[in-house]
């Protein structure tokens, strides 16, 4: 028998906290405050560069990336069927569980805990890959040169890939429909073949691949990295490998887009935004002549957009706060030089916001593995396993996204303590510039904790 | 207008303004005093 699991985000219930919610905010504020005392005080120079990082062991690189390669594309190939020949119900149907949970969500985690997990299973990559070391070894030669990635498109093909992905997840009134969701997996399949076909392989994953770029960002939090040319896994100190990443035109974009989206989504889920869509609905059905769905849904796509504007404008303030003390250089210097201080920021927002769909809606994924098309077969005999929602309770949850969104605003001022400390010789400009980035830290986890807040209790 | 009609609903939220006024407040009092030594060095 199969079991249909409602499909909704972050489900939490009633908390139990002796202390009003907005306490916390204010907690953390203080935590924030006596953070960025702590790094004037104590962090005088730079630490993290160059990278501190030790070897921990032997890494067969090609080995990894052949079976995980294949596992890869297998499950790719999985989804995608399951999502053209099963029920076409999103919560009885394996899809839209895998895409939005396991895939969205879960490799997220999975980047901060070991690193870079999404690279060797990366299906489209290892396709890519097998069909060039087919032509190679058919040809008995080189295969032709790719064509010189333009700079100035850097990471804007990511950014409006997450951007694509935010609408349908959060704006998409079908984006639970199995079928669709197929559609749009070959689609991106088939872009991302002909990126790296015609840019190369890696210039492509790392710069236009939405995804591989998105949970890349996040593994360069984590403490593992692998090291092909030696064959070896490394442990190296935490952030540390953001120092390392290249700043390409679209990438303050792209972090924007993803904290702004992560947002919108707890903040679609609040009563200020419940108040707020039915009269934006009504504008674009009474006065444009939109449907009821397609109002809505215009709705929602103005709150996406303004929210991904809110947290750009948040930032620009920042980094015009910074320019004060350093105005030769252009403000899109400076916001480049920093940006990579939002990698953990939106990372705790991801933690934070999704830590309780991970928790239950990743339970569904042990029956919907026996039952993938919603037939009603049981593979692996859990087909009847259920959601157990007492695996953690509503206030454990609460208590896990403060402390996420803490350490992760924490872990942004120490990014952006050391580029300053790295690039002003002055230690007290750079304290003092940094005090504009602790008010865009501050800014990000109270709105953060309202809005979890807020989605809560709605 | 469904927003102010149902202030009740968030305006306990701007509790959650406290710590972002005091930053603000930190900065705007920093920028002047700069500006002060600024203007107090130039004469």
């Amino acid at each position: 028998m199969n079991i249909v699991i409602p499909f909704a985000h972050g489900i939490v219930g009633k908390r139990d906290i002796p202390i009003p919610d907005y306490v916390f905010g204010w907690a953390a504020g203080v935590v924030l405050i006596l953070s960025f005392v702590g790094l004037a005080v104590l962090w005088p120079k730079p630490i993290l560069q160059p990278e501190p990082a030790k070897r921990l062991c032997f890494f067969p690189s090609l080995l990894v990336d052949i079976v995980c390669g294949v596992i890869g594309v297998a499950l790719f190939v999985i989804v995608v069927y399951a999502g053209f020949a099963g029920v076409q119900v999103g919560t009885a149907n394996l899809e839209p569980t895998f895409v939005y949970v396991t895939f969205w969500v879960g490799l997220a985690f999975a980047s901060l805990l070991f690193g870079n997990v999404f690279g060797p299973f990366n299906p489209w990559r290892a396709i890519a890959r097998a069909v060039a070391w087919v032509g190679k070894t058919v040809s008995r030669g080189a295969l032709p040169e790719p064509i010189a990635y333009p700079r100035w498109l850097g990471r804007w093909p990511a950014a409006v890939g997450i951007l694509c992905f935010a609408w349908l997840e959060l704006v998409y009134s079908n984006k639970d429909d199995p079928s669709t969701l197929s559609v749009l997996a070959l689609a991106y399949a088939a872009i991302q073949l002909v990126g790296m076909s015609i840019y190369g392989i890696d210039t492509w994953t790392e710069r236009g691949d939405a995804f591989a770029v998105y949970f890349g960002l996040f593994a360069r939090v984590s403490v593992f990295e692998r090291r092909d040319d030696e064959d070896a896994l490394y442990i190296r100190a935490p952030l540390s490998a953001l120092f390392k990443l290249d700043i390409v035109p679209g990438t303050v974009a792209l972090l924007c887009v993803m904290i702004g989206s992560t947002s919108f989504d707890g903040f679609s889920n609040g009563v200020l935004w419940n108040d707020l869509a039915p009269d934006l609905q009504k504008f674009f059905v009474n006065d444009l002549g939109a449907s009821l769905n397609t109002g809505l849904e215009l709705a929602f796509t103005v709150g996406l957009l303004f929210m991904i504007a809110f947290v750009f404008g948040v930032y620009r303030i920042g980094v015009a706060g910074m320019r004060l003390y350093d105005p030769e250089k252009p403000w899109l210097v400076l916001a480049r030089r920093f940006v990579i201080s939002l990698v953990p920021i939106s990372l705790a927002y991801v933690i934070a916001h999704y830590f309780s769909l991970l928790a239950y809606q990743g339970q569904a994924m042990a029956s919907l593995a026996s039952d993938p098309l919603g037939t009603g077969s049981d593979l692996f005999g859990t087909a009847s396993v259920g959601i157990n929602y007492g695996v953690v309770s509503a206030s454990g949850i609460w208590y896990v996204q403060v402390a996420a969104l803490v350490i992760g605003h924490v872990a942004g001022l120490m990014v952006a303590h050391e580029r300053a400390v790295s690039d002003y010789p002055d230690s007290r400009i750079a304290v003092r510039s940094q005090l504009w980035m602790l008010g865009v830290m501050v800014v990000f986890t109270s709105l953060g904790l309202w809005i979890l807040s807020a989605a809560g209790q709605a | 207008m469904t927003v102010i009609a149902h202030a009740g609903h968030w305006i306990a939220s701007l509790l959650y303004d406290a710590p972002v006024a005091l930053i603000v407040g930190a900065l705007l009092w920093q920028n002047w005093r700069d500006k002060r030594r600024k203007t107090g060095s130039g004469h």
